[in-house]
C-alpha cells in the first residue's frame, strides 16, 4: 500500500462523509427547532405564571381587606350585641350604641333624642357625640337635627333613613353632606331616635346592612328592657294582689269561725242554760232556807224576850222545828253544786273565747291533747246521749307544731261533722300513732260514710251536703288551708255506712324548740 | 405527566445512545407534542410509555430493564432539583419515609395538579422495609429504579423485589427493599 493510499484509508475512516453531514446537521437542525419551541414555550408558561401571580396577589389582596373589614364588621356586631344584652339600663345602652355606630361609620357627629307625642324632650339634646372626642356637652347642631328627624310622624321606622342634607351648609372641620338616622320604641308614645352625620356622599349598601343588623340587636334590646320593666310593674301587682289574698284567707278562716260558732250557739246556749237554770232553781230552794233560818232567829230572839235565857230543849226544839240539820246540809250541797255549775258555765265561755279570738297565727309547740279537749268541750253539745266518745289521747302524745287556735277550728268542724254523720248515734274515736318525726292524729266515726265522690270534692270550698241554714261548705276547705299552712298532710279514710277517718298528719316539736 | 420526567428522559437516551437516536424516537413516534418538551409543562402519560415501547424495541430489551435503568438514572437528577431540605437525609429508609411527607408536599407546592404515588407501608425491621406501591401509572419498575438511584447516593448497598406485582397478575405491587 502505497502512503497515498494509506492516508486515503485513514481519511475514508475519521473523516465523515457529505452524507453523514447532512444526516447530522438534520438532526441538530431539529434539535435545535424543538429547543426553541421549547423556549418559547416555557417563556409563555412563564408569562402566564406570572399574570396568574398577579392576578392571585391581587385577589388575595382583595380578600384581606375584605376579611379586615368583615373582621370590623363582626367586632362591631359583638360589642353592639354585648352591650344589648347586657344589663346595662336603656339609656346607657343607647349612649354606647351610639358611641359604636358612629366609629363603625367613621360619622362625624351622632345624636340620640326621645321624644314624646311628637316632641322631644330627653335623651342626649344637649350633648353630642363626635369621632373624635365621643361624647360631650353642648349641640351646637340640635336644631338641624330635629327639623330633619320626623318626630312629629311618631312612626316607627323599620330601617335606617339616609337623607342628603348638603344644601343645608352644615360646617365643623368638613361640609357635613349626609344624615343617617332610625328609631324605636321606648313604650307608650315615647320615641328613641339615633342619627348620624357624615362627610361622604352617601352610604355604602353593605355598611348599610351591617347597620340593620346591629339596629335589629337594638330594637330586642329595647324590646327586652321595655318587657323586664312591665314585669317589674307586673310583679308588684302580683305581690300586692297575693298580700290582699292572704288577708282575705285570714279573714274568711275568722268568718267561718264565727259562722260555725253561730251554728254551735244553740247547742252551747243549751250547755249554759242548764247550769244556769240549776243554779236559778238551787237559788230559790237556798231563799227559802234564808226564811227558814230567818223564823228560827226570830223564834229564838222571841224565846229569849221572854224568859231572859234560853234552854237547850228550846233551842234543840226549834232546830228540829225548822230542820237546821237538813238546811245545813242541803246548803253546803247546793253552795257546791252552784259553784260547779258556774265552773261549767266559765269553762265554756273560756273556751269560746279562746277560739273566736282570731289571734296571731304564729306555729308553735303546743298539746294536742289540751287543743282536742278544748274543740270537745265547745262542740260537747252536739252529741248526743246516744253517742260515746272516746278521747284516747294522753299526756304521752308528743308536741306538735301548730296554732291551737287555729287547729282548735279544724277539730270543732270535724267534731261537728262527725256528730252530723252520725245522727242515729255512735262512737266518735280520737287516738295518735307517730312516725319518724311526725304525729299522726286519727279522728274515726262510726257514721254514715261518704261515696268516693264526696270525698273528692271535701275540701272544695261550698261543698255541703248539708241542708241549706245547716253548713256554710266553707269549713272543711277552710280547715284544709289551715292545715296546709301547718304543713300537715290529710288522707281520709270513708266507707258508705261504715264510717270515715281522718288521718292528719302534724311536724312534731322536737326538744330544741320545746325548750 | 410533569414535563421534567421528559426532559429527563431525553437527556438519559442522549447520554446512552446520542441525540441521534433520541431524534430518531422523536420522528418515529410522532408525538402530538413534537417532543417538545420544557420542564414547567405538562404531558400526557402516554407519550412516555410511546417512547419507552421503541426504546424497548430498537434495544431489544425489557420494558421492566428500561423503566429501571432510567428511574436508576434519574434519581440524581432530581434529587439536585430537590429543595435543601431534601438533602438532609442519609438513609434509604428514612429517606423512603419522608417521600410523602416530605419530598411529595414540595413537590405538590411547585406543582400543584402534579398526580403522585402514594406508599403505603407494610412491614419494616433494621434491615427491610416493605411497602405497597401505589399510582395509576403502575411505574413499579421505575420506582425500583429510583430506589436503587437512592442507595448509589447514600452509599448502602440495597436488594430492591417485588414479592408482588400488578405487571405479574397480583392484586397489587409491594416493593420489597433488603439493606445487605
Amino acid at each position: 500500500m502505497s502512503q497515498d493510499n494509506a492516508s486515503e484509508a485513514v481519511t475514508a475512516e475519521t473523516q465523515p462523509t457529505l452524507e453523514d453531514l447532512t444526516k447530522r446537521l438534520g438532526v441538530l437542525e431539529r434539535k435545535i427547532a424543538r429547543e426553541k419551541k421549547a423556549r418559547n414555550m416555557a417563556e409563555n408558561q412563564l408569562e402566564q405564571y406570572s399574570l396568574e401571580i398577579y392576578e392571585t396577589n391581587l385577589s388575595l389582596k382583595r380578600a384581606l381587606e375584605s376579611a379586615t373589614q368583615k373582621q370590623a364588621e363582626l367586632e362591631y356586631l359583638g360589642l353592639s350585641s354585648s352591650y344589648v344584652a347586657s344589663e346595662l339600663p336603656l339609656n346607657v345602652m343607647v349612649d354606647k350604641i351610639v358611641d359604636l355606630t358612629g366609629g363603625f361609620s367613621s360619622a362625624s357627629h351622632g345624636f340620640y333624642i326621645i321624644s314624646d307625642k311628637g316632641k322631644a324632650v330627653g335623651g342626649k339634646l344637649k350633648q353630642m357625640w363626635s369621632l373624635a372626642e365621643g361624647w360631650q356637652e353642648g349641640n351646637p347642631f340640635e336644631e338641624d337635627v330635629l327639623s330633619v328627624l320626623p318626630l312629629g310622624e311618631a312612626t316607627l321606622l323599620d330601617t335606617w333613613t339616609v337623607q342628603s342634607i348638603k344644601e343645608r351648609n352644615i360646617t365643623t372641620d368638613q361640609p357635613i353632606q349626609t344624615i343617617f338616622y332610625t328609631n324605636f320604641t321606648l313604650g307608650g308614645e315615647r320615641i328613641g331616635w339615633m342619627a348620624f352625620f357624615c362627610t361622604e356622599e352617601a352610604i355604602s349598601e353593605e355598611l348599610l346592612s351591617v347597620l340593620e343588623t346591629a339596629r335589629e340587636h337594638l330594637l330586642n334590646g329595647t324590646r327586652r328592657r321595655l318587657a323586664d320593666m312591665r314585669i317589674l310593674k307586673r310583679n308588684v301587682q302580683l305581690q300586692d294582689s297575693l298580700n290582699n289574698l292572704e288577708k282575705a284567707r285570714k279573714q274568711l278562716i275568722q268568718s267561718e269561725k264565727m259562722a260555725s260558732l253561730g251554728q254551735l250557739a244553740a247547742g252551747v246556749a243549751h250547755e249554759i242554760n242548764n247550769p244556769v237554770g240549776f243554779i236559778r232553781s238551787n237559788m230559790e230552794v237556798l231563799k227559802e232556807y234564808l226564811t227558814d233560818i230567818k223564823s228560827f232567829h226570830a223564834e229564838l230572839s222571841q224565846n229569849v224576850k221572854e224568859n231572859d235565857t234560853l234552854t237547850l230543849s228550846a233551842f234543840e226544839e226549834a232546830c228540829k222545828k225548822s230542820d237546821l240539820d237538813y238546811i245545813e246540809d242541803d246548803s253546803t250541797d247546793i253552795l257546791k253544786s252552784n259553784i260547779e255549775g258556774l265552773d261549767r258555765v266559765k269553762d265554756i265561755v273560756d273556751n269560746l273565747k279562746g277560739f273566736s279570738h282570731s289571734g296571731d297565727e304564729a306555729l308553735v309547740p303546743m298539746s294536742l291533747p289540751d287543743c282536742v279537749t278544748g274543740a270537745l268541750k265547745i262542740v260537747a253539745n252536739s252529741f248526743k246521749y246516744e253517742h260515746t266518745i272516746d278521747n284516747q289521747l294522753s299526756e304521752s302524745c308528743p308536741r306538735i307544731i301548730g296554732n291551737t287556735g287555729q287547729l282548735q277550728q279544724v277539730f270543732v268542724n270535724l267534731f261537728v261533722n262527725a256528730a252530723y254523720a252520725m245522727e242515729g248515734g255512735g262512737e266518735l274515736s280520737i287516738s295518735h300513732t307517730e312516725e319518724n318525726d311526725r304525729v299522726i292524729l286519727h279522728v274515726k266515726d262510726t257514721g254514715s260514710g261518704m261515696d268516693e265522690k264526696t270525698v273528692k270534692q271535701l275540701f272544695t270550698p261550698f261543698f255541703t251536703t248539708k241542708p241549706v241554714g245547716v253548713g256554710t261548705g266553707l269549713g272543711l276547705s277552710v280547715s284544709y288551708a289551715i292545715l296546709e299552712a301547718h304543713d300537715a298532710q290529710v288522707v281520709v279514710d270513708s266507707e258508705v255506712g261504715v264510717g270515715t277517718t281522718f288521718n292528719i298528719n302534724f311536724p312534731m316539736s322536737t326538744a330544741t324548740e320545746d325548750s | 405527566m410533569k414535563g421534567i420526567v421528559f426532559v429527563k428522559f431525553g437527556e438519559f437516551i442522549e447520554e446512552l445512545w446520542g441525540d441521534e437516536f433520541w431524534d430518531e424516537l422523536l420522528e418515529e413516534a410522532d408525538l402530538p407534542s413534537g417532543g417538545i418538551y420544557t420542564a414547567v409543562a405538562t404531558y400526557d402519560d402516554e407519550e412516555l410509555f410511546t417512547l419507552i415501547g421503541l426504546v424497548v424495541e430498537k434495544k431489544n430489551i425489557s420494558s421492566k430493564d428500561a423503566q429501571f435503568a432510567f428511574g436508576q438514572w434519574v434519581f440524581k437528577e432530581l434529587y439536585s432539583l430537590a429543595p435543601g431540605g431534601a438533602h438532609d437525609f442519609k438513609d434509604v429508609f428514612e429517606f423512603l419515609h419522608a417521600v410523602q411527607n416530605f419530598i411529595h408536599v414540595e413537590v405538590k407546592k411547585l406543582n400543584p395538579d402534579a398526580l403522585l404515588p402514594e406508599f403505603e407501608f407494610l412491614s419494616e425491621t433494621a434491615n427491610e422495609l416493605t411497602f405497597n406501591y401505589q399510582s395509576p401509572r403502575k411505574l413499579c419498575f421505575f420506582c425500583e429504579g429510583i430506589i436503587r438511584g437512592l442507595a448509589e447516593h447514600t452509599g448502602q448497598e440495597v436488594v430492591v423485589s417485588q414479592p408482588e406485582c400488578e405487571h405479574e397478575g397480583d392484586q397489587r405491587c409491594v416493593i420489597k427493599v433488603e439493606k445487605v
